[in-house]
């Protein structure tokens, strides 16, 4: 059995590992690489670029609201804006980055020399640019998109919205997720059946489960945008088709089986980043661990069967099962804060930069996910449906949560993906200005919507009374947007500085990327940088503390869990 | 009129919950915080333990508890807003359309609208008057996209939808005038979709209903 993993850190069959890249250096050897750790940082600074092109938008929306019945920005204007800045949050934002971080770690963390289908991978992440350009290019075209991210019928249709923006918004959508449904069937191909000897499914980590959770959800839900995309278009070629009830609620339900497994989808990779980072900096194994596992995979499941609770207040849905299986979801939720909580208490906390990220993520996630509970009971939602409460309930799942994993992620991984460290000082400045900001911009949206201003109005009335909520809110916002911009400047100015990050910069690295150099060679690990023996989901942390305690048995086990490199002879 | 009474006891449950929960939790990560503290004061190793079988278990079985719990409230204060039965008493029609409201009494064969121009700060916003004390039927559909009518203080909202009417029940207990919005995104002048309910007595409503009865009409 030691000879099992023993091997596992020399290439088992080397002819496989050959470099299919067409260019070797420069520019072109980055747009045409078939490297997984290259396309996914392609991806996730893409997405990036995104972020403050779609968090721009946000912030001339905060502006035109700061004021009651202001007129900066006109009534079309505005609505493109919030059009553009969800569709953008959610189809080139936040998904990419969730899928793409597992580009880049997945591999890395059960062992694996490159992933699965690089090629298409690269296939992806151009067509995501290009649908990622189109939707850009939808808004310069006449009769920019202005239906709303999720584009109900008729509004949408042609007579509604005539013009070309509309029709390029949908090619735009449908390659941009199109592209990430193959990224994320790569993503779990590699997890499933790649991972190095001794990486048995029960021992990959938590960052990794959280992608397969991931991944099954988007290849089991994005076909259903795809099928909403295509009947939206149908019906702009003959907008009879929407004057019937049956094919609005139609586009409804398709736009929600993808809409609602899509917000676990860009979430699920990020408290799988955030229990890393609390486990690495509590000094300690994850706890537990296997209830987590199987709560993601619970939760994934579950999130399949909870999209028309979007759709109690048109009565056309059925609104006891929906409230039934959305609460009931409360479960795994409350299964996985355990397993945070649990390596939180047991441990000796550090607290640097991801981790601050990290345990912001805890309540501020929690404030999203107990309104959640609120907006899944319909009486309730009889009354918020619509309004400022709903937007205030996504942007602390989405901002407050999912963003907040991902800076953990991106400020706990950035040393391991560049090579160079990061200024721990502007993380902090970075750190206090987003939480600040993000409270301050989203906690007064639960007031006003409570008060029932609606959704996307391009302004309110003096009257309503909702003047200084939205102001609080306006200015959250450009704290948050300072806050984002002191992260640009810290990566930039780490990228120039080049202070050598070193294969572990954090100590105390728990999974196998710690153990190969930073940036890691190209087929990940090497004869310098062996994968190390997997006896846990923890494996470098066993390693640091000795050989784990002889028990009868436990050879025969490991051997069990080994898996055979998929391309052996 | 179920909807301020339900809202207000399931949401005022739901908060209180919700509020407890949210205090455990930063509770438990203080308590993790003072521990680690002291961990590192006596220069004790952190815990080595992946798993305890027996406690997560107890709290899986908590947790369903709670969700079933809430899962129980959530229906049955559903049932209880759809419980209204028999004949209304009197029926109204709300058309929502691009951009403004129109209200139909069918049986008194007349119609009223309003301008929503300016929204709330507009002088003639459409007026949805209703009668105290009795049972009225509201059914919602609309002429184009897809439109929501919400009051907010009847703590009730209801999509407009074309090719479809959704009805509900209501039975006002006081005199009194509301402000209403659509809450369905509709088009450039959606912010501009504002209306009122008033309600006024049985006699004041009968006078209303006289004073626009036209013979024409009918």
């Amino acid at each position: 059995m030691t000879d099992v993993v023993g091997t596992a850190g020399i290439d088992p069959n080397p002819v496989a590992l050959v470099d299919l890249s067409i260019a070797r250096r420069g520019l072109p050897s980055w747009l045409t690489t078939t490297d997984h750790k290259r396309i996914a940082i392609l991806t996730m600074a893409s997405s990036l670029v995104f972020l403050l092109t779609f968090g721009l938008m946000a912030l001339t929306m905060r502006a035109q609201l700061a004021q009651p019945e202001q007129h900066l920005v006109s009534n079309q204007a505005y609505d493109e804006l919030f059009t553009l800045h969800g569709s953008g949050m959610i189809y080139l934002v936040l998904t990419p980055l969730a899928i793409g971080m597992g580009l880049y770690l997945v591999p890395l963390q059960i062992g694996a020399p490159m992933v699965a289908a690089p090629k298409a991978c690269l296939w992806s992440y151009w067509t995501y640019i290009f649908g990622g350009l189109i939707i850009l290019l939808s808004a310069a075209s006449t009769g920019g998109p202005d239906a709303g991210w999720y584009a109900y019928t008729p509004l949408s249709d042609s007579q509604n919205s005539p013009g070309y923006g509309m029709d390029l918004w949908i090619l735009g959508v449908m390659l941009a997720v199109g592209a990430m449904m193959v990224m994320s069937g790569a993503v779990l191909w590699t997890a499933l059946r790649m991972r190095a000897p001794g990486m048995s499914l029960l021992r990959m980590p938590v960052f990794t489960w959280s992608e397969v959770a991931t991944c099954l959800m988007s290849v089991a839900s994005f076909p259903s945008l795809l099928g909403a995309m295509g009947l939206l278009a149908v019906g702009r070629v003959d907008p009879s088709l929407f004057s019937h009830n049956t094919w609005n609620v139609a586009y409804q339900f398709l736009f929600w089986f993808y809409g609602h497994p899509v917000v676990y989808v860009m979430f699920f990779p990020f408290v799988g980043a955030v229990a890393e980072v609390i486990a690495t900096f509590s000094g300690r194994k994850y706890f537990g661990y296997t209830f987590t596992v199987y709560s993601l995979l619970a939760f994934a499941a579950g999130s399949m069967a909870v999209f028309g609770h979007h759709m109690f207040t048109t009565h056309q849905s059925v609104n006891d099962y929906f409230s039934l299986s959305s609460i009931m979801l409360s479960v795994p939720a409350g299964v996985e804060y355990f397993g945070l909580i649990g390596t939180l208490v047991g441990g000796r906390i550090r607290y640097r930069t991801p981790m601050l990220f990290a345990l912001a993520f805890i309540p501020q996630f929690l404030v999203g996910g107990l309104t959640g509970i609120m907006v899944a009971t319909p009486v309730i939602d009889n009354q918020v449906h619509g309004t400022y409460f709903i937007v205030a309930h996504f942007h602390y799942t989405l901002f407050a949560g999912s963003v907040f994993g991902a800076f953990a992620g991106l400020y706990f991984w950035f040393p391991k993906a560049t090579g160079v460290l990061l200024s721990e000082r502007l993380g902090r400045i970075n750190f206090w200005l987003m939480v600040i900001g993000t409270n301050m911009a989203f906690l007064p949206m639960f007031f006003s919507g409570f008060e029932g201003m609606p959704r996307r109005v391009v302004t309110y009335s003096d009257a309503s009374g909702f003047g200084t909520l939205n102001l609080v809110s306006s200015i959250g916002a450009g704290i948050l947007a300072l806050g984002v911009g002191v992260f640009v400047y810290n990566a930039l100015r780490s990228l120039i500085l080049a202070r050598s990050a070193g294969a572990d910069p954090w100590g105390a690295g728990q999974t196998l990327e710690w153990t190969t150099s930073s940036p890691p060679p190209r087929f990940n690990f090497d004869g310098d940088h062996p994968i190390p023996p997997i006896r846990s989901y923890a494996p470098l942390l066993e390693l640091a503390r000795g050989p784990a305690p002889r028990r009868p048995g436990a050879a025969e086990e490991a051997a069990v869990g080994a898996t055979a490199w998929p391309n052996e002879p | 009129m179920p909807f301020r009474s339900t809202f207000s006891r399931v949401f005022t449950l739901e908060v209180g919950i919700a509020a407890a929960v949210f205090v455990l939790v930063l509770g438990a990560v203080g308590f993790a915080f003072l521990r680690s503290r002291l961990r590192r004061r006596r220069g004790e190793e952190p815990s080595n333990k992946s798993e305890h079988t027996v406690v997560e278990s107890a709290y899986v079985v908590l947790l369903l508890a709670v969700a079933g719990f809430l899962v129980w409230t959530s229906l049955t204060a559903n049932a209880q807003e759809n419980s209204a039965s028999g004949r209304p008493s009197v029926t109204v029609r709300v058309i929502g359309f691009q951009w403004c409201w129109r209200f139909d009494y069918p049986a008194s064969h007349f119609s009223v609208t309003g301008t929503c121009e300016g929204g709330a700060s507009g002088e003639n916003l459409p007026t949805l008057v209703l009668p105290t004390g009795r049972s009225v039927a509201i059914e919602v559909t609309s002429a184009d996209v897809v439109h929501e009518f919400s009051v907010p203080y009847l703590r009730y909202r209801t999509e407009a939808m074309p090719d479809h009417t959704n009805t509900f029940r209501v039975t006002l207990t006081r005199t009194g005038r509301w402000l209403g919005r659509c809450s369905e995104f509709c088009g450039v002048l959606h912010a501009d979709m504002d209306f009122y309910v008033k309600a006024v007595s049985p006699a004041d409503y009968r006078r209303w209903l006289e004073s626009h009865h036209q013979p024409v009409l009918s």
